[in-house]
């Protein structure tokens, strides 16, 4: 499904990744660690397409297109999915008017017509008692004055209804309390199937205790220094990454 | 003037504007248009009265026109002006608010960016009057909106709201405040979007006398540039002569957010759609002034069909 080789990116002429490789395949599950600044966030938004992160060189292949010739929208359309660290806030824009618009961009590029209203009501009712999302947030603009845990519920709720082939997490889990946790890693182990793949960013074991990763990558310095199995994540949250 | 088109309603019967009685010069423009003026007197009464006015393509000519509200003690009057103007106007409204009435004008006017639209309001508030104000519009070729308020009588309110939307269209806004009593208030808010090669001007002028205390007055203007050759010009100018007052002011303009705007595309918006979200959203933060759905609901139908 995704192919990085080689890959070098800079922010603001800063060298943040190194020659990076990594490869992942359809329905695989891979988690990202790292200490701080050690390129973790600028993959995530370096696949999503964020200007601000500038390639300078190597090669992306997302299912067999070149991902970096693709606009952000683009690769969203395609599939791609980036789950903020810090999601944005749009105020003016309701949450309820903001998910309906981007559910029906996708629904135009697959040919479909926008969703109705009574449907959408519906189908986000479920969706938010799933995620234990208090209603009326849906009339409040968009991350605008959204407690962490809703902000993040909220890019959790987003992916599900955008049903992308590859997901990537940036730590998620930063801002959720126990149950939020739960919560929203139960909702992405519904998502988990084979025809999607994702990426967990994250510094701590305890998200990856309730998404079981297929691989473990450690950052430094903008490459992988190691991979493993799920235990690797074990013996970092033991030993650190000294 | 085709009546369909042209009118004015005020207590259910609509009437076409006639009343011709004196001439407006224009500097701007060479030639003298023909005046239209309205007196028009409001009592108190069980309801809030309205008066509806609608200009809609409905001259060749220019049009020049006067109004004259006086709204009586205790009345309640709303004017709804959805005029869209085809040519070349001058536009004079002038508004008495007696005591204790209440005066609410909503301004959704469309402009062709080849002519020159002048628009003058010059309003006295007496006793305990309150005073609520909102206009949206979307500049021309020469755009000015001058609103010269004279809180006179203690208790007296104002609350002015504008939203000024350009494309490749000019726009020169002037809110006048003058506090001539103790104990008034008053609120301003002034917002405008300059896409293309616009260039907008707000004044927000404040103006508290030596006798004003108790004085509360706000005002805050934002601009959002759309492309590079749009010019936003924003001025406070306080002119405060008693210290036991509360004032602010606040101006800002600049582009959308970039961080935003990715947020928005990598949902899957094009790039179009997130600008047009995001100036929506940017303009839409004052729906929260307007207490009345059915003006709520006509300004987002404005916004949206104007940005």
């Amino acid at each position: 499904m995704l192919e990085i080789n080689n890959l070098n990116v800079s922010v603001d002429d800063n060298k943040i990744l190194n020659n990076l490789s990594l490869s992942i395949k359809t329905g695989e599950v891979h988690a990202i660690m790292g200490p701080n600044g050690s390129g973790k966030s600028t993959i995530a938004h370096t696949l999503a397409g964020n200007p601000n992160y500038q390639v300078e060189s190597g090669s992306i292949s997302f299912n067999g297109k070149d991902l970096l010739d693709m606009e952000p929208t683009e690769r969203s359309l395609d599939g791609l999915f980036l789950a903020f660290q810090y999601p944005i806030e749009i105020p003016g824009v309701t949450n309820a008017s903001y998910l309906r618009q981007i559910m029906n961009s996708h629904r135009k590029h697959q040919g479909k017509d926008p969703i109705e209203a009574g449907a959408f009501l519906k189908l986000l009712k479920e969706k938010s008692a799933y995620l234990k999302i208090p209603f009326e947030m849906h009339s409040r603009f968009v991350n605008t004055g959204f407690s962490g845990g809703e902000k993040k519920k909220n890019e959790v709720l987003q992916m599900d209804l955008l049903d992308p082939k590859l997901i990537i997490m940036d730590e998620t889990d930063s801002g959720l309390d126990v149950d939020a946790l739960k919560v929203t890693a139960d909702a992405v182990n519904q998502m988990k199937s084979q025809n999607r793949s994702l990426i967990i960013v994250t510094h701590y074991l305890r998200l990856l205790e309730y998404i079981k990763p297929d691989f473990v990558h450690i950052f430094q310095n903008g490459q992988i220094i190691e991979s493993g199995d799920s235990s690797l994540a074990t013996r970092i949250d033991k030993e650190g990454y000294e | 003037m085709n009546k369909d088109q042209c009118s004015i309603t005020f207590n259910g019967t609509t009437s076409i504007i006639e009343n011709s009685s004196t001439f407006i010069s224009i500097s701007e423009v060479e030639e003298f248009i023909e005046t239209k003026t309205l007196n028009i007197e409001v009592d108190e009464s069980k309801t809030t009265q309205r008066v509806n006015l609608i200009l809609d393509n409905c001259t060749d000519e220019p049009i020049n026109f006067e109004i004259n509200l006086k709204i009586n003690e205790n009345a309640k009057l709303e004017f709804l002006d959805e005029s869209i103007y085809s040519n070349d106007s001058n536009i004079k409204l002038n508004t008495t608010l007696h005591k204790n009435s209440y005066f609410e004008l909503y301004k959704l006017n469309i402009y062709k960016n080849k002519n020159i639209n002048l628009f003058y309001h010059n309003c006295s508030l007496l006793e305990n009057s309150s005073f609520k104000d909102y206009s949206f519009s979307n500049g021309s070729k020469e755009n000015l909106n001058k609103t010269i308020i004279n809180l006179n009588d203690i208790n007296s309110k104002y609350l002015g709201s504008g939203v000024s939307i350009n494309n490749s269209t000019n726009s020169n806004n002037e809110v006048q405040i003058r506090h001539n009593t103790k104990s008034a208030s008053s609120d301003c808010y002034f917002k405008t979007v300059a896409k293309g090669s616009s260039k907008v001007n707000f004044d927000g002028i404040i103006f508290v006398d030596n006798h004003c205390s108790k004085t509360v007055s706000n005002q805050v203007s934002k601009g959002l540039l759309i492309g590079s050759e749009s010019k936003i010009n924003l001025v406070p100018k306080l002119e405060i002569y008693n210290d036991d007052v509360e004032c602010s002011h606040g101006a800002a303009s600049g582009q959308p957010d970039k961080n935003t705007l990715f947020y928005l595309t990598s949902r899957g918006i094009s790039k179009e759609d997130a600008e047009q979200i995001y100036v929506e959203g940017f303009l839409s933060e004052f729906f929260a002034t307007i207490d009345n759905d059915l003006m709520t609901e006509k300004a987002k139908k404005f916004i949206n069909l104007n940005t």
